[in-house]
C-alpha cells in the first residue's frame, strides 16, 4: 500500500506537454480569437451580499450544487435499491424473475438516457405524479414540514420535477448496479452458499449474513464507478428544467456570456465532487481489508 | 464395541435413486439405516456417489425418488420438514467453507445465534466451549485465512457442533489438508465418536475406519456393495469388489 511517489523523465516530458498545450489553448483564445477572460465575474455567482440584511446569501451556483448533491443522493440510494432487487431477480431460481430482470438491463442499456428522462418526464411526471396528488400533497402539508421537504429534496414548485429527476436517474443507474449485484453475488463461492444452508440459514439469512458482505467488498470498486457516475448522469436531468448544477451555469452563460469561465468552474466542482466521493470509498475499502486481515 | 451403544435408527433411507441433469446415475436403489450413536464410513472410488448421498441427507442435492427420514421427520417438500432436518443434521466440507468475512468466533456464532436465537452471551460461551473442546480457543478472534488448514477444519466441526445437531456428515473431511495436518483433525472426529456422537462419515482414513466405525460402507456406482464392521471389511471382505478396492487403497 505504501507506494512511493516516483517522478521519471517521462512524467517530466508529459507534464510538460500539458502544460504546453493548455498554454497553447490560452493563446489562441486570448490572442487569436480575442477572448476577454473576466474571471471576476464569478465569485458572485457563488455568494452574495444581500443588501437589505447585509448578510452573505448562497447563489445559484451553490444552490445549484446543494441540488445536484441532493439529487444525486437520493437518486444512488434508489439506484442501490432497484439495483438490488434486480440484481436478486438476475439470480433467481424462477425464470419469471429473471426475465423482469434481464428485460429492465436490456431495456435500460440500450435506450439513450436523455431518451429516458424525457420519456419519465412527459409519461411519468405530468401523468402519474398529478394522478397521485404528490405536489398538492406537498403544498398541503405544515410550513415546517414543507421546509424540511424542501431541505431534503425541492421546493413545492419544483418537487414533481424533481422526484421525477431522481427516479429517473436511479432507473437508468439501477440497470448499472444490477448486473454489478450480480457478478457479486455469483463471484461467491458454492461452498458458502452450501455451509450457510448445512447450519439452518433461511435464504434470507444467507443473503444477509454470509453472501451480500463479501460480495458488497468485492464490487465496491466498480460500484463507486457507478456511484460516480450518478453524479454525472445528474447533470443530464437540467432539460427538464431541474435547477442542479450544470443548468445553472447555462443561466449564468445565457445571462453574462464568460462561456469558458463558467464551464470551467462548472467542471472544477464536479470533479471536486466525484473525486472526494472515490476518495472516501477508497478510504473505506482500506478499512474493509484491514478488518479482514 | 458397535453394538451395545447404538440404539434406534435415526437415518432411513429407502430406495434412492439420483440421476444428475447429464445423465450420470449418481444414487440407484440406495437404501440403509444409521442408528442412533453409530458412527458409519462409507468408502468406494472416485464417482462412486458418496458425496452425493451424504448432501442428500441434507436436501443439498434434490433425490428423484425414495425416502429420507431423519430422526422422525421427513425430508420432503414441506419448508420446515427441511430446515427442521439441516438444524438437526451437521455437515463438515472437504474445503472447510469458512466464513472469510468473520472471526472464528463469529463463524460458531452465527447459526446459534440466527438460527437458534440465543443471545450473543449465551452464545459465545457454547462456542469457546466448543473451540475448547478442538483446541482452538486461542484464535477465537482470528479470521479464517490466518488459520492453517487443519486450524480451520477444527473450527468448521466447531460450527457444526454449535447447531448442537444430531447427526454429523463429514464429506473427505481430512482429504483436503497436508499430511502433517490430519491427524489433529482426526483426533477430534475420533473424541466425537467416543462421546457417542452419530455419525456418517466419507473418508480414506482406513486407521480412522478401523478405529472407531461401528460399520463400514463400501460404495460402487450409487449403490451398496458390502456393508459390515471394520473388522469383517478389512479381514474378510466378501465381494471381490471389495478386495480389489481395498487392495488398491490399503
Ligand atoms: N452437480 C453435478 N452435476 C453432474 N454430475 C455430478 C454432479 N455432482 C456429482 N456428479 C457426478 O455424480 C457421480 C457421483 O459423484 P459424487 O461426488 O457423489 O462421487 P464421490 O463418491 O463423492 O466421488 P469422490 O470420491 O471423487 O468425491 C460422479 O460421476 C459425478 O461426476
Ligand atoms: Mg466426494
Amino acid at each position: 500500500m505504501n507506494r512511493k511517489l516516483k517522478i521519471t523523465t517521462l512524467d517530466v516530458v508529459i507534464l510538460t506537454l500539458l502544460l504546453a498545450l493548455a498554454a497553447y489553448v490560452v493563446y489562441r483564445l486570448t490572442m487569436q480569437l480575442n477572448y476577454k477572460w473576466n474571471w471576476g465575474i464569478l465569485p458572485q455567482y457563488f455568494f452574495y451580499i444581500d443588501e437589505e440584511t447585509g448578510r452573505w446569501v448562497a447563489n445559484i451556483l451553490v444552490k445549484g450544487l446543494w441540488t445536484t448533491i441532493r439529487l444525486s443522493f437520493w437518486a444512488t440510494l434508489l439506484a442501490i435499491v432497484f439495483g438490488v432487487v434486480t440484481g436478486l431477480m438476475r439470480i433467481s431460481k424462477r425464470l419469471f424473475w429473471r426475465l423482469i430482470g434481464a428485460s429492465y438491463v436490456e431495456l435500460i442499456r440500450n435506450m439513450p438516457p436523455l431518451v429516458l428522462v424525457f420519456i419519465f418526464y412527459f409519461f411519468v411526471s405530468d401523468q402519474i405524479m398529478p394522478l397521485l396528488g404528490v405536489e398538492d400533497f406537498v403544498r398541503s402539508r405544515p410550513d415546517n414540514v414543507k421546509n424540511l421537504l424542501t431541505f431534503l429534496f425541492a421546493s413545492p414548485q419544483q418537487f414533481t420535477a424533481f422526484t421525477s429527476g431522481a427516479i429517473t436517474v436511479a432507473v437508468f443507474q439501477g440497470a448499472y448496479i444490477t448486473e454489478i449485484v450480480r457478478a457479486g453475488i455469483q463471484s461467491i463461492e458454492k461452498g458458502q452458499w452450501e455451509a450457510s444452508y448445512a447450519l439452518g440459514l433461511t435464504w434470507g439469512q444467507q443473503m444477509r449474513w454470509v453472501i451480500l458482505p463479501q460480495a458488497v467488498k468485492r464490487v465496491l470498486p466498480p460500484l463507486t464507478n457507478e456511484f460516480i457516475n450518478t453524479i454525472k448522469y445528474s447533470a443530464i436531468v437540467s432539460v427538464i428544467s431541474i435547477q442542479e448544477l450544470t443548468f445553472q451555469g447555462m443561466q449564468i452563460m445565457a445571462s453574462t456570456y464568460v462561456t469558458i469561465e463558467v464551464w470551467i468552474t462548472i467542471t472544477a466542482i464536479y470533479l471536486l465532487i466525484c473525486f472526494s466521493l472515490s476518495m472516501g470509498v477508497r478510504k473505506l475499502e482500506v478499512h474493509l481489508a484491514r478488518s479482514e486481515a | 464395541m458397535a453394538l451395545n451403544k447404538v440404539g434406534d435408527p435415526i437415518i432411513r433411507v429407502d430406495r434412492l435413486y439420483k440421476t444428475f441433469p447429464n445423465g450420470v446415475n449418481a444414487l440407484v436403489n440406495f437404501s440403509g439405516h444409521v442408528h442412533r450413536g453409530e458412527v458409519v464410513v462409507i468408502i468406494g472410488p472416485s464417482g462412486a456417489g458418496k458425496s452425493t448421498f451424504l448432501r442428500c441427507l441434507n436436501g443439498l442435492e434434490e433425490i428423484d425418488s425414495g425416502t429420507i427420514v431423519i430422526d422422525g421427520i421427513p425430508l420432503d417438500e414441506k419448508k420446515k420438514n427441511r430446515l427442521e432436518i439441516r438444524k438437526e443434521v451437521g455437515m463438515v466440507f472437504q474445503q472447510f467453507n469458512l466464513f472469510p468475512h468473520m472471526t472464528v468466533l463469529d463463524n460458531v456464532n452465527l447459526a446459534q445465534i440466527r438460527v437458534r436465537h440465543k443471545s450473543r452471551e449465551e452464545a459465545t460461551q457454547t462456542s469457546m466451549e466448543l473451540l475448547n473442546k478442538v483446541d482452538i480457543a486461542d484464535k477465537a478472534a482470528a479470521f479464517p485465512d490466518q488459520l492453517s488448514g487443519g486450524q480451520q477444519q477444527r473450527v468448521a466441526i466447531a460450527r457444526a457442533l454449535a447447531m448442537m445437531p444430531k447427526v454429523m456428515l463429514f464429506d473427505e473431511a481430512t482429504s483436503a489438508l497436508d499430511p502433517e495436518m490430519i491427524g489433529e483433525v482426526l483426533d477430534v472426529m475420533k473424541n466425537l465418536a467416543r462421546e457417542g456422537m452419530t455419525m456418517v462419515c466419507v473418508t480414506h482414513e482406513m486407521g480412522f475406519a478401523r478405529e472407531v466405525s461401528d460399520r463400514v460402507i463400501f460404495m460402487e456406482k450409487g449403490t451398496i456393495v458390502e456393508m459390515g464392521t471394520a473388522e469383517h471389511f478389512f479381514e474378510n471382505p466378501a465381494e471381490e469388489r471389495t478386495r480389489l478396492f481395498l487392495s488398491q487403497i490399503l
